[in-house]
């Protein structure tokens, strides 16, 4: 069975969202590193919840991606 | 013993391929919904960090100090500043006497990345060479550079018995 155009552009976009998202994430650790360094509760946190929604998000891209 | 107990045969492989052993690039791939599940698996071991982080920030308890003395008054001469180890033998603060009964201390730690600050006494500030970070000598507020933070106060006093104390650090 072949697949579609439209459904491998999909996967491949899903793949590269993830990607960018995953990337985001290692930059926020330096962030909440820093925000540990400097005793910067407020900061940390706020990484800690931006870091999980990202998460979140790359979680619910995969039920885009064909099996 | 029951009656289906019959050997297993076990596939054995041809001898051209114990001897030369390979696998095709199909046998090991990964497939792009693997790959994505592998990726996502990381983002969330990087949250679990993140939000591990931010709880040892809350919870972890900063070393303020106690009182101790740090150098007799005589011993510092107005505008030299003197360098000491406070509250921990490894946290390095300097406190300078900008007049005669004007005594102030830091830590040493600048607040941008860590670089230890020196006082400049023409210019009347502290001086952070690593990144240019500069801040006022009396309350230690940010002048110039990257620092958002003003550097660490250290309250001191001078006693009776002319010692200059360290009481405690200002969080």
């Amino acid at each position: 069975m072949r697949t579609s155009d439209r459904a491998r552009r999909t996967s491949s976009a899903v793949v590269l969202y993830v990607i960018i998202l995953v990337s985001f994430q290692v930059f926020l650790v330096t962030v909440a590193v820093e925000a540990f360094q400097t005793d910067a509760e407020s900061l940390a946190w706020a990484t800690a919840v931006v870091s999980v929604a990202l998460f979140a998000a790359a979680a619910a891209f995969l039920r885009y991606l064909r099996p | 013993m029951t009656g289906n107990d019959a050997p297993v045969e076990v596939p054995v492989a041809p001898p051209w391929k114990r001897d030369f052993p390979y696998e095709t690039l199909s046998e090991e791939e990964v497939t792009r919904r693997e790959f994505a599940r592998y990726l996502v698996l990381g983002a969330g071991t990087i949250a679990v960090a993140n939000v591990g982080i931010a709880v040892w920030t809350q919870l972890r308890s900063i070393n303020t100090g106690e009182p101790r003395a740090i150098t007799a008054l005589s011993a510092v001469d107005v505008g030299e500043p003197h360098l000491f180890s406070y509250p921990g033998d490894d946290d390095p603060a300097i406190l300078v006497r900008l007049s005669d009964t004007d005594i102030v201390a830091f830590s040493q730690k600048c607040t941008h990345l860590g670089c230890v600050v020196y006082y400049e006494p023409d210019r009347g500030r502290w001086h952070c060479p690593c990144h240019e970070g500069n801040f006022e000598a009396s309350t230690g507020a940010v002048i110039s550079g990257p620092p958002t933070r003003p550097l660490g106060r250290i309250d001191v006093e001078v006693r009776k018995d002319g010692m200059i104390w360290a009481l405690g650090r200002q969080v």
